[in-house]
């Protein structure tokens, strides 16, 4: 009897977990690691090893965080979201500047980037706010949703103040994903498409720190200027290329290897990807993360609360945004905003904040399989 | 659909006997919202199909050339011997700094290019050209030549705050012998600008050296030999990869070896350069020019003051450059090739001139009572009591000057530049090195085109003397003396033996060369030849006092005035330095069986007899008191154990050997300052040398 019911609690365990995310999740890391071994061999450094762990730490947490009562993180978000908006607060107050820009709190044993968490915590919030108020019928006007957007522009503001181009609209890219899946009525829509307009030149002049209207500029003429901004994008493009169909091989890629590319290891991972494995590689690449994209989807869609349906539009829209603008900034499509490729890039807060988001996801694909572990 | 979305999620969630997630409400979304994905996903392939698919081998070539880079290496630059072997002109290692603009216009900060200023002491001009520089796109860019081992060490250290900053070794000119010889074997500049995009299609490059006087210029060509090239990879900050890596990457490791530039061997005898030096020690300015009468072989030429190469070849300190440009001894100047007036020792002109036009024989007599009257004029003779009865050989031993005024009453100023001619004199002759001059013979045609009033009959007689117009260079001169002293073979200079290959193979024999042969008259020939005997040894010849008693010098001396004499005799030492005699020597020894020309120009240096003879006498003394095979061994010798004191002197001094090194060498050139307490001297003068001639327009009439 004992053993039946401790293996029917380990069943129980195993089966909560939505294992397929599991895979898709690993395998992108594994692809991951893999190509940072490539980079550290270029940098002589590990970033391989520092990553594989931050991976195995992060897969735990999720894990527990899948297992734990749903309600949790629905109760809690408010909170998570107000301890991450203090922890942006306490980085413009003490924070770490690093390139002209103050992102980081120095945790002595590593730097956390609160910005990252602030992409979940928008998630859970939003998530939160549409679960109030699922009994609400048709679509939400701009008004219903003004707390929503005056909490969310708090947390871009401290964001953009620090500053960081990037993390801001890949925040807001998200939030405006999820309140679309919501509804928005039409003429709020219109409203919301000409303010923004209204206030693009204004961003342009008041908002935007001369860094970041160069990289604005130097994507829009990219062959003019072959020493200064583009010359980083420009190596990347020649990464891309140079790898043709099969690639280069692994720790063959001279743009790589050689250092042409800039921040191999970081938001242009995929050119050492691409080069050593060309565009097959890539293609198997996308596909897992357009596999992710699917499964956070179909979790969404099979999602027993509002707050799963919402946190699984929202990590879709985390890996959707965050593919399309890295790898279109990194192949020259895009302007070079600083965006990390999700489980490629190395980077602990950026990987810690994935895994996060990963736990929500398992958590929301739990509450159908281990309903009776809620209970 | 959200009506329809409403009334399945309660059927929905009673199923699932929770409230349900809604799935039905957002269905449609669902499907935009995968469609969205799908539409990216599909565009982003497009993107990287176009990138990798379709211009994948352009870019992959692009990424080849990347890494790829060819380097230059520099040739060795030929070196240059004298006549045994010694060498002249060699190559030592200099550190040398360049900036690769690629990687430093990436990696630098604004801080960057002050820590190379600081670390390299650069000058505000080095500076602008190195801005210049990094906005252009060359490979790389000399910053600064032959750094001190301790500014390597700086540059080495601090290689992570300079990046884009390379030390790398090259080969630098060196001249062991300094200033010896300096004008002759030449030194090296860095290219101009206008200059290098001219001489671009030769391979020369911005920064490159090239040969800027004497042989270095000369035979430039031969000397600079033909670059190779080292295709290697590189990473982007430049830095070389293993032979290894490069032969993975880019197939056989390919190097073309420089080819080095040619060797030159010289006539030069840098044993007789450095006997000039120590005879000219006390010497302002002028040149000696030392020949073999037998092949016109060039033994010496020499030009004071000198300078060093050693400093003008690379960065010469702004206050060395200064210091050279002010200096009225002009030492950039090689007077050896430059030309002057010739004085008495152009005699010979117009004693050969009177002798073959039949005019005088060799005995026929000119009574010299101090003075020749012509036209109403006086023409003085420098002896005031006269030389009374005077043929040739006397005329020419005693200089005296109404002899030749006689002489070229008869013939006239055309008959005597025609002799001139023919010994070469109004002619380059060829020596091919630095700015020749040819000097000028005047005739009635270029008075009548030159002088203000006009030819008048009287300029002949001012130029039999070597006065008037008349300008020689002393290699001219040394070259007219060894046609004398051979017998009538006027050569061309030789200053080349041979080119050969850093191996030694010989390319070229430079032959003796004769350019023609001047027909006189033996006797007549043999008459001036003894005349230049008696010059020195005989008593009442001009250069009496100073013969030697071992070897047998047969010379003429020659003292040229080079401003108008006024009113009242001013004694050479008390004229203004620019207002003093030329005093030259003509002369070969031995007289019996000439080996070897000297001639001495001093400029503005006093008499012939009593200052410029002196100098040639301890020349030829010392020349063949030399015992030959012993003396230049143990010379050798000497000269490389000194110069392994400097090196290692230069190693010791470290920083400070660049600021200090050029004073002292050029203190020990620096000529010396005239000693107004010559004066002492000054009855010898007048009453023993001295061949004092008459500037042309002087009227004396006022003394009868």
């Amino acid at each position: 009897m004992n053993e039946t019911r401790e293996s029917s609690w380990v069943v129980r365990l195993v089966s909560a977990i939505d294992w397929p995310l599991v895979l898709i999740v690993s395998t992108l890391a594994s692809v991951g690691v893999f190509n940072l071994y490539s980079a550290s061999m270029a940098a002589g450094k590990s970033y391989h090893i520092a990553q594989a762990i931050a991976y195995l730490f992060g897969l735990s947490v999720a894990l527990v965080m899948g297992l734990i009562n749903r309600r949790v993180y629905e109760r809690w978000s408010y909170v998570v979201y107000g301890g991450v908006v203090a922890l942006l607060f306490l980085v413009m107050v003490v924070g770490t500047e690093l390139n002209g820009s103050k992102r980081w709190l120095n945790l002595g044993v590593f730097l956390l980037q609160p910005s990252e968490l602030l992409k979940i915590a928008v998630i859970m919030i939003t998530a939160r706010y549409f679960k109030d108020r699922e009994s609400k019928e048709g679509s939400y006007s701009l008004l219903e949703l003004g707390r929503l957007f005056g909490l969310v522009g708090l947390g871009v503001a401290f964001v953009l103040k620090q500053p960081d181009l990037g993390t801001s609209l890949a925040i807001l890219a998200i939030f405006m994903t999820m309140v679309l899946f919501e509804g928005v009525k039409a003429t709020s829509l219109v409203a919301m498409a000409a303010a923004a307009m209204f206030a693009t030149p204004f961003v342009w002049v008041f908002g935007m720190k001369e860094y970041q209207k160069d990289r604005v500029i130097t994507f829009l003429n990219l062959e003019e200027d072959q020493y200064g901004q583009a010359w980083q994008v420009r190596q990347s493009i020649i990464a891309f290329g140079s790898g043709r169909m099969w690639g280069k091989g692994h720790l063959e890629g001279t743009q790589i290897q050689k250092g042409f590319v800039p921040e191999f290891e970081n938001d242009f991972a995929a050119s050492t990807w691409a080069e050593e494995h060309g565009f097959i590689g890539m293609l198997f690449l996308l596909s897992l993360y357009m596999g992710l994209i699917l499964w956070s989807l179909r979790i969404s869609m099979r999602a027993q609360d509002r707050y799963g349906v919402h946190v699984g539009v929202g990590m879709a829209a985390f890996f959707f945004w965050h593919v399309l603008v890295n790898i279109g900034m990194v192949t020259g499509s895009l302007p070079v905003v600083g965006l990390p490729l999700p489980l490629m890039s190395y980077g602990r807060s950026n990987l810690m904040t994935i895994m996060l988001g990963v736990g929500l996801l398992l958590n929301a694909s739990a509450t159908r399989a281990g309903k009776t572990a809620d209970r | 659909m959200v009506e329809l979305g409403q009334g399945k999620s309660s059927h929905d969630s009673v199923g699932r006997g929770e409230q349900g997630g809604d799935s039905e409400r957002y269905k449609g979304r669902y499907a935009i919202l995968v469609s969205i994905g799908f539409l990216f996903f599909l565009a982003l392939l497009g993107r990287l199909w176009f990138l990798q698919v379709i211009r994948g081998d352009e870019f992959w070539r692009v990424s080849t050339e990347n890494i790829i880079r060819d380097i230059e290496i520099s040739p060795a630059r030929g070196r240059i011997f004298d006549t045994s072997g010694v060498t002249l002109a060699d190559n030592r290692p200099s550190f040398d700094v360049y900036v690769v603009p690629l990687i430093f216009n990436e990696y630098s900060d604004q801080g960057t290019l002050e820590k190379l200023r600081g670390f390299l002491n650069l000058t505000p001009g080095e500076l602008v050209r190195i801005e210049k520089g990094l906005e252009r796109k060359v490979a790389d860019l000399v910053v600064r030549r032959d750094i001190t081992r301790s500014q390597v060490a700086q540059i080495e250290a601090h290689q992570l705050d300079l990046p884009g900053v390379e030390v790398r070794v090259n080969a630098h000119r060196y001249y062991p012998f300094h200033s010896v010889g300096a004008h002759t074997v030449g030194f090296l500049g860095e290219i101009g600008q206008v200059e290098q995009e001219e001489l671009e299609k030769f391979g020369y490059r911005s920064g490159d050296y090239i040969g800027r006087m004497g042989l270095e210029r000369a035979y430039e060509s031969a000397l600079r030999g033909s670059p190779g090239v080292d295709r290697v990879v590189v990473d982007a900050a430049g830095n070389r990869q293993g032979e290894a890596q490069t032969e993975f990457l880019i197939g056989e490791y390919q190097h073309v070896a420089p080819v080095a530039g040619r060797d030159l061997t010289t006539t030069l005898d840098i044993e007789l350069m450095l006997i000039i030096e120590e005879a000219m020690r006390d010497k302002a300015a002028g040149s000696v020019v030392a020949l073999d009468p037998r092949d016109g072989s060039v033994l010496a030429l020499y030009s004071k003051p000198g300078f060093n190469p050693n400093s003008w070849t690379g960065r010469l300190s702004t206050q060395e450059k200064r210091r050279n440009d002010s200096d009225p001894y002009k030492p950039m100047i090689d007077k050896s090739v430059n030309s002057y007036f010739p004085g008495s020792v152009y005699k010979v002109v117009g004693s050969l001139a009177a002798l073959e036009e039949g005019l005088m024989q060799r005995d026929d007599e000119a009574y010299c009572p101090g003075f020749y009257r012509f036209g109403g004029r006086r023409f003085r003779c420098w002896k005031r009591a006269g030389h009374g009865h005077t043929d040739v050989v006397e005329a020419l031993a005693g200089s005296c000057d109404v002899y030749y005024y006689k002489a070229a009453e008869q013939l006239g100023i055309d008959k005597l530049a025609e002799y001139s001619y023919r010994f070469g004199f109004g002619e380059v002759t060829g020596i091919g090195i630095n700015s020749e001059s040819a000097g000028r013979v005047p005739t009635k045609e270029w008075h009548r085109k030159n002088s203000p009033d006009g030819y008048q009959y009287g300029f002949a007689l001012n130029t039999v003397i070597g006065q008037g117009d008349t300008l020689v260079s002393p290699l001219q001169m040394a070259l007219a003396y060894a046609a004398i002293a051979n017998g009538g073979d006027l050569y061309y200079p030789r200053l080349l033996k041979s080119v050969s290959t850093r191996d030694g193979d010989v390319l070229f024999d430079y032959a003796p060369r004769r350019r023609k042969r001047i027909d006189f008259d033996p006797k007549h020939l043999e008459a001036i030849r003894q005349g230049l005997h008696d010059a020195v040894n005989i008593d009442g010849g001009t250069a009496y006092s100073v013969r030697l008693e071992d070897v047998i010098v047969a010379g003429k001396t020659g003292t040229a005035q080079v401003h108008k004499i006024g009113n009242v005799r001013v004694a050479n030492e008390n004229k203004e330095f620019r207002f003093r005699d030329h005093a030259w020597f003509a002369s070969y020894a031995p007289y019996e069986n000439p080996e070897l020309v000297v001639i001495v120009f001093l400029k503005h240096g006093g008499h012939g007899g009593s200052d410029a003879a002196p100098v040639a006498m301890e020349i030829y003394r010392k020349y063949f008191d030399r015992d030959l095979s012993s003396s230049l061994t143990q010379r050798v010798s000497e000269l490389a154990a000194a110069r392994e004191r400097i090196r290692v002197n230069r190693d010791r001094a470290g920083d400070h050997q660049e600021d200090q090194d050029p004073d002292v060498e050029h203190e020990r050139y620096l000529p010396p300052i005239p000693d107004h307490d010559m004066g002492a001297d000054m009855g010898a003068v007048f009453s023993d040398d001295s061949d004092m001639s008459f500037a042309p327009a002087e009227k004396e009439a006022g003394d009868e």
